[in-house]
């Protein structure tokens, strides 16, 4: 019998469990590990006041830039500017480390630029910064992470004077 | 990633499908999914799926308390594939 995800699958559990230390036992130091939590940042507006950046590690990027280095060992710190009008035939997906099975299909499962478009449309947020950003997951050094690629993307997204930022990992 | 941008003054908010690895890389705010991997947004051409978490993103971006927070939404996987075959069928008959 083929197993399927509704085997005792109860709200709230997660689908694939043991990630963390799965990753970690095969990779040791290459999970983030952090011991502390940061100080919130403030909202300082409402929602329909406020402009938006998307920041994804799924490895979209518009057709016709460098594509991510997916198979290097270490893995790839650079990031690309994903304008935030694109249409999604503009762009693809250069990571190989997630199922791709519905993003294939429909990008918003995992880079949801329409909903994002529609959702300023109506005032729900109060607009969309020029560009989102994009970069891949799976490399394999946390510290060098933190100290380049996030900082650059960081630098980036506050210089498109972005109020409030929706980021989702892969 | 998250805290690079948060220490920078933008409040920031993103969905998890892995719990576990949000615990140990401590984002500022999170809301949990217990979807698979690479579909935080849920299923394809589910707009209202895709719409209800990025408002529940925001919503906890609101009303979040404490770094750290993690809410978890009363939705299952199974559910959000089956809504999507129904989806699918509706679009292959053309309705």
């Amino acid at each position: 019998m083929t197993e399927t995800s509704e085997g005792g699958e109860a709200a709230g559990r997660q689908l694939r469990a043991g990630l963390w230390a799965t990753v970690n036992e095969r990779y040791p130091g290459s999970m983030i590990d952090k011991t502390d939590f940061i100080p919130l940042a403030p909202l300082r507006k409402p929602l329909s006041e406020c402009r938006l950046v998307f920041i994804s590690t799924s490895g979209v990027q518009p057709r016709g830039t460098m594509p991510f280095d997916t198979v290097h060992p270490v893995g790839d710190y650079t990031f690309r500017r994903v304008p935030s009008s694109s249409p999604v035939e503009d762009l693809e997906i250069h990571q190989l480390k997630y199922p791709t099975v519905g993003a294939n299909r429909d990008l918003n499962v995992i880079f949801p630029i329409e909903r994002l478009r529609e959702l300023a449309a109506e005032g729900v947020i109060g607009g969309l910064t020029e560009h989102f950003y994009s970069f891949i997951g799976y490399n394999m050094d946390p510290e060098r992470l933190e100290r380049t690629l996030a900082e650059d993307i960081a630098a980036a997204v506050s210089e498109e004077g972005a109020d409030i930022a929706l980021a989702a990992p892969a | 990633m998250q805290r690079a941008v948060e220490r920078r003054g933008i409040p920031t908010v993103s969905p998890s499908v892995a719990r576990d690895v949000t615990e140990h890389a401590k984002p500022p705010r999170a809301v949990f999914l217990p979807f698979m991997m690479g579909h935080h947004f849920g299923v394809p051409f589910h707009r209202e799926l895709q719409r209800r978490i990025i408002l529940e993103c925001l919503d906890h971006l609101v009303h979040a308390r404490e770094s750290g927070e993690i809410r978890a939404l009363p939705i299952t996987w199974a559910q959000a594939r089956k809504e999507g075959v129904e989806l699918e069928r509706l679009r292959a008959e053309g309705v």
